[in-house]
């Protein structure tokens, strides 16, 4: 049973300007790729993916509509609701690993690279932003072990581009056991095509609008799989993405309205 | 042994979906057919327009089931048309669940799902988190007879009308259904209930209060369906806190020809559908009963 539990602020980390790390009084052991249920009492309750997630959790929230910005407005000692960790976690084989991380995404994959090195895995991490000042866990990556190649946008810090470009171009010149990604959903259909094309397993972690968060609403469920993005996912394998009509192009709103990503 | 007739329609199996659990789309649906195992599909319900409904937190787990108030949230009738098709592949009957503020939106509705392909209509008149919508229709025996005698003007396949027990004398309710035209009773929805969080004071739901279902409204609905059977010559279908074998043989014994299972996804995944109709199949094996039916409304004699 995922009962509420409602917890303190122990910490509140300022990562960039729009992206702080909240740590709870919490103890968890976490599989990196899970996420928690957050409810702001009288607010809302919003799915985050588990960015420390052994010993007091961690998640890490980029500022972004209404729930963001009073979760921005709490001080350390503040109360939180929580319910998880839930869902499917990454799963990692092999022994060279590559994450792609855009943005926020970068979140889940921080705890699964630190994981992977502990275990004396080879890590590699693109990770990519808007501009430099909003690239995340760069530092904790590299302090963990990983090679880190970074992207952004406008040129400001490494690549002038996208993850994609960089993934492109170092697939170009070496392989991989398997990839894990997560970010914007048209960033990973794009990671997913390019990983495919060189025979890369990749898993990708996804977003979609949670109500339930426990597999029962069907609010989250991917068409043309029947998988919920709650309980099977949120991490999925290129495999079980390939089935649907769904990733890469739609999600869906609280109504269960059908809405297209914007093409980039 | 476990295939039954009801109202018309074939379904292998008595388990059905209950409406609200895992019906917002065709994909959905589906894999409960394919995959779970169910005799029969039930969408989540649907309205005249899109509706976000309520605000998270929409479900919160207690000691014996869940409360939640999702609050009618769905995409609107005309977008739905694709899920039905989908739906549809699923090979069992699918029951379009559906919802109004007023007569005629249930009406239309119904009338519109019916040309979708559905294989009966279930007017949800239990639904107890939107005001003057869904069971603002099923707390009195007027106003259900009028929903269903309006809906059945319009609408010729099988009609179910599933009723709540926060009614003031459901078996009344369930007679005014059947004297309407209904044919089948579904019984029951979500009870009326909450949850407070202690240290923050608060309400946990978005809605404040929400509809109670699982194991602990097993007795109140298997309650229902005892009484509503004995007064009512259409099938009953039983709901409420089914979630093993043994649960669905004791609405049989009560009356009902059918079970919907929704809450129990959460505790037996999926194929709770496969894993419930393997139960009453031994149950029956083991007291020597050849087929489901015999067992229909036994406690009743």
């Amino acid at each position: 049973m995922h009962e509420m539990q409602v917890v303190e602020i122990k910490k509140i980390v300022r990562e960039t300007k729009r992206i702080r790390t909240f740590f709870l009084d919490l103890d968890v052991n976490a599989i990196p790729g899970q996420f928690v249920m957050v409810w702001l009492p009288g607010v809302n309750e919003k799915p985050m993916s588990a960015s420390y997630t052994r010993g007091d959790l961690g998640i890490t929230v980029l500022r972004l509509g209404d729930f963001t910005r009073r979760l921005f407005e709490l001080s350390e000692g503040d109360l939180l609701g929580i319910r998880g960790p839930m869902g499917r976690g990454f799963k990692i084989y092999g022994d060279r690993l590559l994450l792609v991380g855009g943005g926020v995404g970068v979140a889940p994959l921080a705890p699964l690279a630190e994981e992977a090195l502990r275990d004396g895995k080879e890590v590699t991490a693109i990770v990519g932003a808007l501009t430099a000042s909003e690239l995340l866990f760069v530092d904790r990556l590299k302090r963990a072990g990983a090679r880190v190649l970074i992207s952004t946008d406008d040129g400001t810090a490494g690549r002038k581009g996208f993850t994609t470009d960089v993934l492109a171009e170092l697939l170009e010149e070496e392989s991989f056991d398997q990839c894990f990604t997560c970010g914007p959903e048209l960033m990973m259909a794009k990671v997913l095509e390019i990983t495919r094309s060189k025979r890369i397993p990749t898993q990708a972690s996804l977003h979609r609008y949670f109500k339930c968060g426990i597999g029962i609403c069907g609010q989250c469920v991917l068409d043309g799989t029947g998988l919920r993005v709650c309980k099977e996912g949120p991490t999925f394998r290129d495999k079980e993405l390939r089935r649907s009509h769904e990733f890469g192009r739609y999600w869906r709103n609280a109504a269960g309205q059908k809405i297209y990503f914007g093409r980039r | 042994m476990l295939e039954v007739e009801l109202a018309g329609l074939k379904l292998a199996n008595p388990t059905m979906l209950a409406s609200g659990i895992l019906g917002t789309s065709g994909a959905a649906l589906k894999r409960v057919a394919v995959s779970g195992g169910a005799g029969a599909i039930v969408t989540k319900s649907i309205g005249a327009t899109p509706r976000e409904g309520h605000p998270n937190p929409t479900v919160v787990e207690i000691d014996g089931g869940l409360i939640s108030a999702i609050g009618l949230a769905n995409p609107g009738y005309e977008e739905f048309r694709e899920e039905i098709a989908v739906a549809k592949e699923g090979g069992v009957p699918v029951v379009g669940s559906v919802y109004g503020f007023n007569f005629q939106e249930y009406a239309m509705v119904a009338e519109a799902m019916q040309g979708y392909g559905v294989d009966a209509i279930e007017l949800n008149i239990s639904y107890p988190n939107v005001g003057k919508a869904g069971a603002f229709f099923g707390y009195r025996e007027e106003l259900a007879h009028e929903v269903v005698s309006e809906v059945r003007k319009r609408v010729s396949i099988p009609l179910f009308a599933k009723l709540t027990a926060n009614a003031g004398d459901v078996v009344a309710v369930a007679k005014a259904c059947e004297d309407a035209g209904a044919d089948a009773i579904t019984a029951t929805g979500a009870l009326r209930a909450m949850a407070i969080d202690v240290t923050t004071a608060k309400p946990v739901l978005g809605n404040r209060v929400g509809g109670l279902s699982g194991a602990c409204l097993k007795p109140v609905a298997l309650r229902c369906v005892y009484e509503i059977a004995e007064e009512v010559s259409i099938p009953v279908i039983g709901c409420g806190g089914i979630t093993t074998g043994r649960d669905a043989v004791e609405f049989f014994l009560a009356g009902a020809r059918a079970v919907q299972i929704g809450t129990a996804v959460l505790y037996r995944g999926i194929t709770v559908f496969r894993k419930v109709s393997r139960e009453i199949a031994e149950y029956l094996e083991e007291q020597g009963y050849g087929h489901v039916s015999e067992i229909v409304g036994l406690a009743q004699r």
